[in-house]
C-alpha cells in the first residue's frame, strides 16, 4: 500500500509518497483558495510521477491547514509530529528541526525515533517567517539569491528588531533612507539577524541545544542558514528537499498506521 | 442599580438562574455542582440586592481574607472573581475592558485588572463602601486597590504579606490584619464578632482538609472529578470561605467521588490523558474546553497552585493568627515572591504522586508574575519526564489568543502524549 503524506501550507502544498519506507515521489504545488483542491490537485501530480504497475491502494495521511477537512484523508497529523518524523527519515542524526515557513516557524525537539519530547513555535506575527523575508528582498528590489550573496560582504548588522514585521519594516526603510543610507548588505545581514535570534531563543525554550535541522523553504536562503549557523553556533543539517519534510514525515506516518492495521 | 444596562452582577445573577434551571432539570449533573451554581447565584444576588438592602460593602482583591468581613457581617465583592464570572457566564468582558483602556489601562496589564477598573469606572459593578485590598497575589493586585479607591472615590485599606514566613513576618502581618479591623470597624460602624471569627476559621480548617481529602480521590485512575472541576474548588474559597454552604459542597462533592472511585468510574467516559493544570484558563473558552476534553480523553488531575494546599492546620483559639497561618497555606502563594525550592517539589510530588502525563500552561500573557515561572517549571517537570504545554492567552480578553489557536496547541500536545 501506498503511504501519501500531504502538507498544506499557505503557500504551496507538498505531498511525498512512500511505499513500505520506500521513496516514490514528491511534489511542490501551489495552495488554491481550498485545502481539498489543493491536497488533491498536488496528490494527483504526485501520483502520476510513479510507475503504473505501483500499489493502487492508499492510505493517506494530511497535515497543516485544513488538512482536518481534505474528505480523502485517512488521518491528519500536526505538523510537529510530521516534521519530527520526517526529519528522523531524511537526517537520522538530527535531534531537533527549525521549520521556517511562509508564515510561522517551529522548532521541534526529536528522540532518536523521530517522536515529539518539545516545541515551540511563532504564528502570531510575520516577523522570522519566510513571509518576512520575501517582503524584505521585495522592498530592497533583491533576489534572495543576492540577499544571501550581499550578506557575506557585511562586517556587521544593521539593528532590525526581531519581535514585529511592520517594525522590521519601518527600520528598514529608515536604514535606507537614513543620510548615509546604512550600507544594503549591513541591512540584510541585520535582518538575517532578527530572524536568527527569534528562531535561538525558541530554541533555548525547549532545549534544542544540539544536531539541529532546518527544514521548509527558507532553508533555502543560503545567506540565513550560514547566519543562523553562527547564531546559534553549530553548523545545521540541511536535507536535500527541505521543503518537503512534514509531508515526508507525513508519509512515514502514514506507514506506520498501516502497519497498525496490517498487525490487528 | 438592579435595572442598571450593563449591569454585570444582575448579568451573573441571570445566568446562573439560567444555568441552574437547566441542570436541575438534568438528572445527570453532580448534585455538587448544582450546590455549587446555588452558591454563585446566593453571593451575587446577595451583592446585587446590598445596596438595596442597607448593607455595607467591601471590596476586595483575591486572596484578601474575606473571612475577616463575612465575620463582620460587610457583603464581600471579590473584584477579580467577579471579572470572571462575568466573562464565564455572559462570554464577554470586550466593554469593560474598553471601559478599562479609556481609563488609560494599557493592555499590558492582566485583563481582569483592567477590566475590574473599567468596571467600576462605567457603572458596571456598584460602588463599594469600601476597597480592602493586598499584595497577594502580584503587583498588579497591589496596585489595584488604589486606582479602584481613586475610580470610586470610597476610602481603602492594605494589607502587606511579606514574602517570607518566619515568626517575625506573621506577627506583623496579624498587626496588619487588626489596623484593617479597626479600619472596617470604624468605616461600617460594625464590630468585629472574634467568636464568629472563630467559627469561621474552624469551618476553613475544615474545608481544607475536605479539599485535600477531595484530591486524594483524584489520585484514582480513572480520575472521578470532572475535567475542569478544579474551578469550582478554586471559586468556594474564594467566595464561600469558611461558610456552612462551602462545607455542605464539599461533604457532597467527597462522597460523590467515593462513589464513583467505588464504581471504578472516571469522569470521562475514556480517560487518555493526566493533566496538571498551571494557571488559569480562558474563562471565555470555559466550554469549549470542557468539550475538547471530553473528545480527547484530557482531564486535569491536579493544580499545584490551585487546589494543592500546603501543609499545616488553622487554630480557631487564635482567630487573627489562623487567617495569616491561611495567607501562607494557599496553594498559589507558592508562586508569591521568591519560588524558592519547595514550590519546584510541590509540582513535581504532584506529578508524580497524582501520575500525571502532561502539564498545561495557561500563561496569562499580561502576568509577569506567573509567566517568569514558565521555564523553572518546565526545567522541574522535566525531571519528573512530564512535558508542559505553554498557551499565551489572557484569563478574559478574548484578542489574545482564539479557540483555533488553542485547539490547535492542545491538539499537537495531545498528539505528543499519545506518541511517546
Ligand atoms: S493573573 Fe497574574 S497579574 Fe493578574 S491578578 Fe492574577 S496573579 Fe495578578
Amino acid at each position: 500500500m501506498l503511504s501519501i503524506g500531504i502538507d498544506i501550507g499557505s503557500l504551496t502544498t507538498k505531498t511525498v509518497v512512500l511505499n513500505n519506507g520506500r521513496f516514490l515521489a514528491s511534489v511542490v504545488s501551489e495552495t488554491l483558495d481550498e485545502a481539498e483542491i489543493s491536497a488533491q490537485v498536488a496528490m494527483t501530480k504526485a501520483l502520476e510521477r510513479i510507475d503504473a504497475d505501483e500499489d493502487p491502494l492508499r492510505f493517506v495521511v494530511t497535515t497543516g491547514a485544513g488538512a482536518k477537512g481534505v474528505s480523502f484523508s485517512d488521518r491528519s497529523k500536526a505538523i510537529t509530529t510530521c516534521l519530527a518524523r520526517g526529519i528522523a527519515y531524511c537526517v537520522p542524526e538530527a535531534r531537533a528541526v527549525i521549520d521556517i515557513g511562509a508564515e510561522s516557524s517551529t522548532v521541534v525537539k526529536t528522540n532518536e525515533r523521530g517522536k515529539v519530547l518539545d516545541w515551540a513555535n511563532h504564528d502570531k506575527c510575520a516577523a522570522g517567517t519566510g513571509i518576512f523575508l520575501q517582503q524584505m528582498a521585495k522592498l530592497m528590489k533583491l533576489s534572495f539569491e543576492e540577499m544571501s550573496e550581499l550578506s557575506e560582504t557585511a562586517s556587521k548588522g544593521a539593528d532590525i528588531t526581531g519581535t514585529c514585521a511592520v517594525f522590521a519594516e519601518s527600520e528598514v526603510i529608515s536604514h535606507v533612507h537614513r543620510v548615509p543610507p546604512t550600507p544594503m548588505p549591513e541591512i540584510i545581514l541585520g535582518i538575517y539577524l532578527s530572524v536568527s535570534s527569534r528562531i535561538k531563543t525558541m530554541c533555548k525554550r525547549i532545549g534544542a541545544n544540539e544536531k539541529i535541522a532546518l527544514s521548509g523553504g527558507v532553508a533555502l536562503h543560503k545567506g540565513l542558514v550560514r547566519t543562523l549557523e553562527k547564531e546559534i553556533g553549530q553548523p545545521l543539517f540541511v536535507p536535500d528537499d527541505p521543503v518537503c519534510v512534514a509531508a515526508l514525515g507525513a508519509a512515514v506516518l502514514a506507514g506506520e498506521e498501516i502497519q497498525k492495521e496490517t498487525a490487528q | 442599580m438592579k435595572k442598571a444596562a450593563n449591569n454585570k452582577i444582575q448579568s451573573i445573577v441571570r445566568a446562573c438562574r439560567i444555568i441552574l434551571r437547566m441542570i436541575e432539570a438534568d438528572p445527570n449533573t453532580r448534585h455538587s455542582q448544582k450546590m455549587y451554581y446555588r452558591m454563585l447565584l446566593q453571593y451575587y444576588t446577595r451583592l446585587r440586592d446590598a445596596r438595596e438592602n442597607g448593607q455595607f460593602i467591601a471590596a476586595h482583591t483575591v486572596f484578601f481574607p474575606a473571612e475577616i468581613l463575612l465575620a463582620m457581617d460587610i457583603i464581600p465583592m471579590h473584584t477579580e472573581t467577579t471579572t470572571w464570572m462575568t466573562s464565564l457566564f455572559t462570554g464577554e468582558c470586550g466593554d469593560i475592558l474598553a471601559a478599562g483602556a479609556r481609563l488609560g489601562m494599557a493592555t499590558e496589564i492582566c485583563a481582569p485588572h483592567r477590566g475590574m477598573a473599567g468596571a467600576f469606572a462605567s457603572g458596571a459593578l456598584p460602588r463599594p463602601d469600601v476597597m480592602v485590598w493586598s499584595n497577594m497575589v502580584c503587583d498588579n493586585t497591589a496596585k489595584s486597590g488604589e486606582l479602584v479607591m481613586d475610580i470610586c472615590g470610597c476610602p481603602g485599606f492594605f494589607i502587606d504579606r511579606p514574602f517570607k514566613d518566619s515568626g517575625l513576618e506573621k506577627t506583623y502581618m496579624a498587626g496588619e490584619i487588626r489596623d484593617m479591623i479597626a479600619f472596617l470597624e470604624d468605616k461600617s460602624g460594625k464590630k468585629m464578632d472574634y467568636d464568629r471569627l472563630s467559627t469561621i476559621v474552624e469551618r476553613m480548617d475544615r474545608q481544607i482538609e475536605l479539599t485535600r481529602q477531595v484530591n486524594e480521590l483524584r489520585k484514582n485512575v480513572p480520575t472521578p472529578f470532572s475535567p475542569l472541576g478544579f474551578l469550582e474548588l478554586l471559586t468556594i474559597d474564594y467566595l464561600f470561605p469558611g461558610q456552612p454552604e462551602s462545607i455542605e459542597y464539599l461533604e457532597t462533592l467527597k462522597a460523590e467521588l467515593e462513589e464513583m472511585v467505588k464504581q471504578k468510574k472516571g469522569a470521562i467516559p475514556k480517560e487518555r490523558f493526566r493533566l496538571m493544570t498551571l494557571f488559569i484558563p480562558p474563562m471565555y473558552l470555559m466550554s469549549f474546553l470542557e468539550k475538547l476534553s471530553v473528545e480527547s480523553g484530557a482531564v486535569s488531575v491536579i493544580e499545584p497552585f490551585f487546589t494543592f494546599w500546603g501543609e499545616g492546620r488553622l487554630d480557631a483559639s487564635r482567630p487573627v493568627e489562623a487567617v495569616v497561618e491561611k495567607a501562607y497555606m494557599i496553594p498559589e502563594t507558592r508562586m508569591y515572591g521568591p519560588l524558592g525550592e519547595s514550590a519546584l517539589e510541590a509540582i513535581k510530588k504532584c506529578a508524580r504522586e497524582w501520575k500525571v502525563d502532561g502539564a498545561v500552561y495557561y500563561a496569562d500573557v499580561g502576568c509577569r508574575h506567573s509567566c517568569a515561572t514558565i521555564k523553572l517549571f518546565k526545567d522541574a517537570l522535566a525531571e519528573v519526564d512530564v512535558p508542559v504545554l505553554t498557551i499565551d492567552c489572557d484569563v478574559v480578553d478574548q484578542t489574545v489568543t482564539s479557540e483555533e489557536e488553542v485547539r490547535d496547541k492542545m491538539e499537537r500536545f495531545f498528539e505528543l502524549l499519545e506518541d511517546r
